[in-house]
C-alpha cells in the first residue's frame, strides 16, 4: 500500500449526447472501506460504476487506482488492477457450469494476481459464496438469487482488491437481503477488500456500510457516515422523506 | 463544360439516384422497423423487372400497367415470405442481436433461392425491350423519354411513401414502432399486422424499381446484387430508419456516381461506391444525416 | 499468502504446463483425426481422377469451414471475408510461384492474408454482429474491385496465367495437410485460454472484458488465424485453375458457401462443419455440372430451413429435436383446422424490433 487511495475518481462526468448521466463526481475510496452509493432512479449510479470499471469512458474527469492513472483504459486493464464488478442483472455464462463460470475469472484477470488462500481455486471460491453444491449445474439452471451469488463469485475469481457491487440485493426477501449484507461484510473482512455497494434497499445498506454517497441527477449531494447523511435536507428532499425517516 | 452538359450529367445522376432511393427506402423500412437486413432485396427488384418484361413480351401488356401490378405482386410475396420465415425467427430468437444475425442468414438463403430460380426459369442472357426511347428536349439538354419517366415515377413513389408515413394514421403507427417498439405496443398498435405489411411494402417498392428499370435498361438474373449493395450504401448514408435520409442519400449517391464516373475512370465506379460505403460505416455508423 | 508463481520463469513454466485447460476427449478427438487423415492419405492411390478431384474440394471446404468456425463460430462475429483472403492467397501464388518454392508460396499466402486481416480487423472488429458481417462483405468486394482496377490500369492484363504447376499429388497432400492442421488447431485451441476467451466474447463480450479478457487482441488474433488458413488454401487451390482472375478467386460465393457449411453443420461444434463440408462438397460436385441452379437453390433453402428450425446446425440434432418437430407439426396442423384458438393467444405476444 503506498498511501494512495484504492480508487479515486476526480470530476468524472459522463455525457450521452444531450443527457448528462454523471455530473462532476469526485470520490476517493481507501483500502478496506465498505461504502454504499444510493440515489433515486436515474441518478447515474450504474453509469458511475461503468466509469469506475472501464466499461464506459468518462467524457471528462480522471480515474486513479493506487495513484496510477487509469482514465481511458480498457475494462480488462481495470480488472488487471484489481477492480472487479458485478452487473445489475446477473450476466453469467449460461451454457457453462457454475464451476466453469468461476474458473473464467481465474484464467484471465485472476491469473497473475496475488491473493489470499481463500481465493486459491474454484472450489474455495464456491465454498466462500455458498454454491459448492451447485458446482456442476449449468449456470442457466440455478435460481436467480443463486445467480446473484455466482455473479459475486465470478468477480471474486479475478482476485480483486476492490469490488463494485451493483444492486446485488434487488428482488430478494428481507431475510435474503440480510444474509447478502452479512456475506458482503464477511468478504470485506476476510479478503481485505474495498467494497462499494449500490443498493435500492436503503435501510439494509445504511445498517451495514461505514460510509454512504448519495447521487441525485448525476451529482453527488452527500458523502459521509450514514447517520449524518440521512439527516441531510437535500437527501431527504431527493427521496421525498419516506425511506429516510424510516431509517432514522 | 457547358451548362447544358452539366444539367445532363446531374440529371442522369438523379435518374439513377431515383432508383437508388426507391430500393433504399424499401430496405430502410425493413431494417429500421423490423431489424431485418434483407440482403436479398435486389433479387426481388430483379423479379419485378423480369415479370414486367415477361408481361410485355408474352402478354403484350403495357409496362406502365405493370407498375402497380408489380407493386401488388411483390407486396404479396413479401407478406408471404415474412409469415413463413421472419415471423418464426422473431418468436424463437432469444435477443435482438441473434435475431438480426439469423435474419441476415435467412436473407442470404433467399438470395440464393430467388436468384437461381430466376436463372433456371429465364436463363442467364440479357433481356430488354423498347419503350419510349424517343428523346425529349429540355432547354439545351436531351434525355431519353423512358429515363425521364423513370425519374418522375420513382420520385412519385418515394415521396408518396414518405407522405404516407407522415400523414396517415398507419404511417404514424409505423413511425411510432420504429422509435419505440414497446411503447407502440402499449398504446395498442398491432405489430403482428404491421410487420408483414411493411415488409411487403418494402419488397413492393423494390419490385416497382425493377419494373421501372426494365423500361430503360437491359436486365439479367444477376442484376440484383449490385442494387442490394447500393441500397445498403444508401441507408448507411442516410441513417438507418430515416426515410428522408434514404431519399436524399439515394439521389446524392446517384449524382456522386455520375460525377465521379465522368471526371475519373468509369471503371472506378464500383470501387468508389465500396470505398464510400466502408468509409461511412466506419466513420459514422448511424448515418451522415442522423443527429444521434 | 500467495500460492501463485512469482518469478517470470515460473510464470512461463506454469503457462506451458497449463496450456491445455481441459484434456477431456482430447485423445479421442486426435485419434479420429488421425484415422480420417490416414484414410484420406491413401485415397489418391486407388481413387479415380474424379474421386480425387472431389476429395480435393472436400478438403478445401473442410479447411475453410473449420478455420472459419474457430473464430466466427465462437465469437459470433460472422465474417464474410473468406473470399478476400482466399483470393489474396491465390494471387500471391500466381505471382510468385515461378520465383519461390511451393511451400514458400503457401506460407506467403497465409502471411499476406493474416496481415490484411489484422489491418481489417483493427478497423472493423469493434463493431457488432450485422455491421461486422456487412462490412467484411464490403471489404471483400472492395479488394476484388481494387485488384481488378489495378490490373486494368497498371498491368494491362486481366488475370494471371500459372505456368509452373506442381503435380496433382503434391497439391492433394498440401490440401490434406492444411485440412488436418485446421482441425488439429481447432481441437487444441478450444482447450486453451485463447479459446476460452473467444467463447467468452461470443457469450457476453462486455462481461468477458470485465473479467480480464483483452477482447481486442483476442478478436484480431482469431480473425488473423482464420485468414491465414483461407490464404493458404487459396494459394494451394490456385494451381487447379491454370488461369485466375479477380472474378474467380474473389468470388463471394466461396465465402457464402463456407459460412453456409459452418452454419448448417453447427457453429459451436468441431465435427459439425467437417461433416457438412464433406456432404456439401459431394453435393456440389455431383450437381454442379448438370444443374448448378438446382444446387444453389437447394443450398439457399437448406440455409433458411436450418436457421429457422435447427439454429445449432446438424450437430445439435437430437432425438428430442425430432420429437419437438413432430409436436410442432401436429400443433400447426391442428391450428389450421381450428383457427379460433389462435385469436385468444395472440393479444400481448411480444415481437421483434
Amino acid at each position: 500500500m503506498n498511501g494512495h487511495p484504492q480508487l479515486e475518481a476526480r470530476g468524472v462526468t459522463v455525457r450521452f449526447g444531450g443527457l448528462t448521466a454523471v455530473d462532476d463526481v469526485s470520490a476517493a475510496f481507501a483500502a478496506g472501506e465498505l461504502a454504499g452509493i444510493i440515489g433515486p432512479n436515474g441518478a447515474g449510479k450504474t453509469t458511475f460504476f461503468n466509469a469506475l470499471s472501464g466499461v464506459q469512458q468518462p467524457t471528462s474527469g480522471e480515474l486513479f487506482a493506487h495513484g496510477q492513472r487509469l482514465t481511458g483504459a480498457k475494462p480488462h486493464q481495470y480488472a488487471a488492477h484489481g477492480i472487479a464488478r458485478t452487473f445489475q442483472t446477473p450476466r453469467v455464462f449460461g451454457q457453462l457450469s457454475v464451476a466453469a463460470n468461476i474458473d473464467f475469472g481465474l484464467q484471465f484477470a485472476g491469473l497473475h494476481r496475488k491473493s489470499s488462500w481463500l481465493l486459491k481455486d474454484e472450489d474455495s471460491i464456491l465454498h466462500l459464496i455458498g454454491l459448492s453444491d451447485q458446482a456442476g449445474l449449468p449456470a442457466a439452471a440455478i435460481t436467480p438469487s443463486q445467480q446473484r451469488l455466482l455473479e459475486i463469485g465470478m468477480a471474486l475469481a479475478t482476485r480483486p482488491k476492490l469490488l463494485l457491487l451493483d444492486e446485488v440485493a434487488a428482488g430478494l426477501t428481507e431475510a435474503e437481503v440480510e444474509a447478502m449484507a452479512q456475506l458482503i461484510r464477511r468478504l470485506r473482512d476476510e479478503l481485505d477488500l474495498t467494497v462499494i455497494w449500490i443498493e435500492h434497499a436503503v435501510t439494509t445498506l445504511l445498517r451495514h456500510v461505514e460510509r454512504v454517497l448519495v447521487l441525485h441527477q448525476g451529482r453527488k449531494i452527500a458523502d459521509g457516515a450514514p447517520s449524518e447523511v440521512i439527516r441531510n435536507p437535500e437527501v431527504v428532499e431527493a427521496y421525498l422523506g419516506d425511506e429516510m425517516t424510516e431509517a432514522a | 463544360m457547358s451548362l447544358g452538359s452539366w444539367f445532363e450529367l446531374i440529371a442522369s445522376g438523379l435518374i439513377t439516384g431515383g432508383i437508388y432511393a426507391l430500393v433504399g427506402l424499401g430496405l430502410n423500412l425493413q431494417y429500421g422497423l423490423m431489424r431485418i437486413l434483407n440482403i436479398a432485396h435486389g433479387e426481388f427488384l430483379m423479379v419485378g423487372a423480369f415479370l414486367t418484361w415477361m408481361a410485355h413480351e408474352t402478354l403484350g401488356l403495357h409496362p406502365l400497367l405493370m407498375v402497380p401490378v408489380s407493386f401488388a405482386l411483390l407486396m404479396g410475396v413479401g407478406m408471404v415470405v415474412h409469415r413463413l420465415t421472419f415471423r418464426r425467427l422473431a418468436a424463437t430468437s432469444p435477443d435482438l442481436d441473434v435475431f438480426e444475425a439469423r435474419g441476415l442468414m435467412v436473407a442470404f438463403g433467399l438470395m440464393f433461392l430467388v436468384q437461381n430460380f430466376a436463372q433456371a426459369v429465364w436463363g442467364g442472357d440479357l433481356r430488354g425491350y423498347e419503350f419510349w426511347t424517343d428523346p425529349v428536349r429540355l432547354g439545351s439538354a436531351q434525355f431519353a423519354g423512358n429515363k425521364l419517366l423513370l425519374l418522375l415515377l420513382s420520385l412519385a413513389f418515394s415521396v408518396g411513401l414518405i407522405v404516407l408515413l407522415r400523414l396517415t394514421l398507419l404511417g404514424k403507427g409505423v413511425r411510432a414502432l420504429m422509435q419505440s417498439p414497446t411503447g407502440a405496443q402499449l398504446v395498442g398498435i398491432d405489430t403482428q399486422r404491421l410487420h408483414p405489411l411493411m415488409f411487403g411494402v418494402g419488397l413492393g417498392l423494390s419490385g416497382v424499381a425493377g419494373c421501372l428499370l426494365s423500361m430503360a435498361y437491359t436486365i439479367s438474373p444477376s442484376m440484383g446484387e449490385p442494387y442490394t449493395v447500393t441500397a445498403l450504401i444508401v441507408i448507411t448514408l442516410g441513417g438507418f430508419g430515416s426515410m428522408g435520409g434514404a431519399l436524399a442519400g439515394g439521389l446524392a449517391l446517384g449524382v456522386i456516381e455520375a460525377l465521379g464516373m465522368h471526371f475519373t475512370n468509369p471503371s472506378l465506379k464500383s470501387l468508389l461506391s465500396y470505398v464510400v460505403f466502408i468509409g461511412v460505416l466506419l466513420w459514422k455508423p448511424n448515418g451522415l444525416f442522423n443527429r444521434r | 499468502m500467495s500460492t501463485l508463481p512469482a518469478t517470470r520463469w515460473e510464470r512461463l513454466v506454469y503457462r506451458v504446463r497449463t496450456f491445455l485447460l481441459d484434456t477431456e476427449h482430447l485423445g479421442r478427438d486426435l485419434l479420429v483425426l488421425v484415422a480420417l487423415a490416414g484414410w484420406a492419405l491413401a485415397l489418391p492411390h486407388y481413387g479415380s481422377e474424379f474421386v480425387v478431384s472431389m476429395a480435393l474440394t472436400c478438403l478445401m471446404y473442410i479447411a475453410l469451414a473449420t478455420s472459419w468456425t474457430l473464430f466466427c463460430g465462437t465469437t459470433r462475429y460472422l465474417s464474410l471475408a473468406t473470399a478476400a483472403f482466399f483470393g489474396l492467397g491465390a494471387y500471391v501464388s500466381a505471382l510468385f510461384i515461378d520465383s519461390w518454392g511451393w511451400l514458400a508460396v503457401i506460407g506467403a499466402g497465409a502471411g499476406i492474408a493474416s496481415l490484411v486481416a489484422v489491418l481489417m480487423g483493427s478497423a472493423v472488429l469493434h463493431l457488432r454482429g450485422t455491421y461486422f458481417a456487412v462490412l467484411t462483405f464490403g471489404m471483400t468486394e472492395l479488394i476484388r474491385h481494387a485488384i481488378a482496377y489495378w490490373e486494368k490500369q497498371v498491368t494491362g492484363t486481366v488475370g494471371r496465367v500459372l505456368t509452373v504447376v506442381p503435380e496433382r499429388d503434391t497439391v492433394y497432400l498440401t490440401m490434406l495437410g492444411l485440412a488436418v492442421l485446421a482441425v488439429a488447431v481447432s481441437i487444441v485451441v478450444r482447450r486453451t485460454r485463447f479459446g476460452l476467451g473467444l467463447m467468452g466474447i461470443g457469450a457476453d463480450e462486455q462481461r468477458a472484458q470485465t473479467l480480464g479478457v483483452n477482447t481486442r487482441v483476442a478478436k484480431i488474433g482469431g480473425f488473423a488465424l482464420t485468414a491465414a488458413f483461407a490464404g493458404a488454401v487459396g494459394a494451394a487451390m490456385s494451381v487447379r485453375w491454370t488461369y485466375i482472375d479477380p472474378a474467380t478467386v474473389f468470388n463471394p460465393f466461396i465465402g457464402f458457401q463456407t459460412v453456409l457449411i459452418a452454419l448448417i453443420g453447427g457453429v459451436a461444434t468441431l465435427w459439425g462443419p467437417l461433416i457438412a463440408a464433406i456432404v456439401f462438397s459431394l453435393l456440389a460436385e455431383s450437381l454442379r455440372l448438370q444443374a448448378p441452379q438446382l444446387y444453389l437453390m437447394t443450398l439457399g433453402l437448406l440455409l433458411i430451413l436450418s436457421v429457422l428450425y435447427l439454429p445449432g446446425g446438424l450437430a445439435s440434432l437430437r432425438w428430442s429435436t425430432l420429437r419437438q418437430w413432430r409436436d410442432d407439426t401436429q400443433a400447426w396442423w391442428k391450428e389450421l383446422r381450428e383457427p379460433k384458438s389462435r385469436k385468444a393467444a395472440n393479444t400481448v405476444q411480444g415481437t421483434r424490433a
